[in-house]
């Protein structure tokens, strides 16, 4: 789910977390931006917004995969250290799914 | 091995920040909180009478990272929300970016990410201290920079001999240098009068079973330090993932779809790096 500056939002683009200012909520998550929201949420001077989609990791998943292993090599059979990378694999994994 | 007493050592360290190599408004800060008598009003007028600072520090106060409720629109609002360590630690933090960048290139990401990490497991596990807990994380590893800044030659060498050997440049440090970047970062925590806990967090971020009054903190800031190697976030002078205090761990007793979250937001957290600075 990648955050996306104010200047770079394009309609048709879908919020994955609802825009707040403290507890009042201006729009929803779900929605779909438009002109309108668009420079509403420019005007009021909020910097970026959460929206639906991968955040489009820089290198391919193998590699991403590779370079963890290669982080893990030392340690891999250490306490709790099997526990962390098996999370870690799986998020690496969700950024590509 | 470089040939320096501990005593020496520390007097170069906190001198060094006074240094015409250091930028000026780091100098600055550096004096006005390292300043017992400052107060609170006082830090706000500095920074507000800095259009750049003020910028950086509300920026990051109000970045989606950060998660505070509501926006925080002028200084005096966030000195009087956030209270002075904050505030302190907020000012180094946003002025070293610099330095860092030029110094070892993903530090910086790293330091944001782990006070990212830090303020979202001391929140999931109640503390009342979760913005000094941040603070801690973003300043836990300062003592690189001042190593690197006053060393390059040596600290290039540590940095070689971690990579080829396979193990962490904190081990590295401590056979290049008298002791280690932890304990260095937390003589500069002293010098700027931090409150004790965040001095002990700095301290013992590597060895958080050391930690009397801060055992939990520390264990949050050496977890997140941890995480965000582990994810490949940032740069932290070593490509390896140092290993995890059981005892940290344990204490801190979090689950899989905690730590899955907690990687979340130290990604989106890489992201205010632009926001904060490009801008």
């Amino acid at each position: 789910m990648p955050k996306v500056s104010a200047d770079k939002l394009e309609p048709g683009m879908r919020l994955a977390r609802s825009v707040t200012r403290g507890r009042l909520l201006l729009i929803a998550k779900g929605t779909e931006l438009t002109e309108e929201y668009i420079e509403k949420i420019r005007a009021m001077g909020i910097s970026a917004v959460y929206i639906w989609g991968p955040s489009h990791p820089a290198i391919p998943k193998e590699e991403a995969l590779a370079q963890l292993d290669r982080r893990f090599r030392f340690v891999g059979n250490r306490p709790y250290m099997d526990l962390l990378k098996e999370v870690v694999r799986e998020h690496i994994e969700n950024l590509y799914d | 091995m470089i040939n320096i007493s501990i005593r020496d050592l520390r007097r170069r360290v906190e001198g060094i920040i006074g240094l015409p190599t250091i930028p000026s408004t780091l100098r600055q800060i550096s004096r006005v909180i390292g300043d017992p008598s400052i107060s609170l009003k006082e830090i706000g007028e500095f920074i507000s009478n800095d259009p750049a600072l003020t910028s950086k520090v509300l920026k990051i106060v109000n970045s989606a990272a950060y998660g505070f409720p509501g926006r925080i629109s002028s200084v005096s609002h966030a000195t009087v929300l956030l209270g002075l360590n904050v505030i302190k630690g907020l000012l180094i933090g946003v002025s070293v970016f610099e330095l860092m960048q030029n110094t070892m290139c993903g530090l910086w990401e790293h330091s944001l990410g782990c006070a990212v990490a830090s303020r979202l497991i001391a929140k999931k596990k109640g503390l009342e201290g979760y913005e000094d807990v941040y603070v801690a994380g973003l300043l836990h590893d300062i003592g690189k920079l001042v190593l690197i800044l006053e060393f390059p030659k040596e600290y290039e060498q540590a940095m070689e001999e971690a990579e080829i050997k396979g193990i962490t440049i904190f081990e590295a440090e401590e056979e290049h240098f008298v002791t280690n970047h932890a304990v260095i970062g937390s003589w500069l925590a002293e010098k700027w009068l931090f409150p004790y806990n965040m001095i002990e967090v700095i301290r013992y971020h590597h060895k958080p079973y050391l930690s009397k009054s801060a055992s939990i903190e520390t264990a949050i800031v050496h977890l997140s330090d941890i995480l965000l190697r582990a994810e490949g976030l940032g740069f932290a002078g070593d490509p390896f993932v140092p290993v995890v205090s059981p005892v940290a761990f344990e204490a801190l007793h979090l689950s899989k779809m905690d730590l899955r979250e907690i990687l979340e937001e130290m990604r989106d957290s890489m992201e205010i790096k632009e926001e904060l600075f490009l801008s």
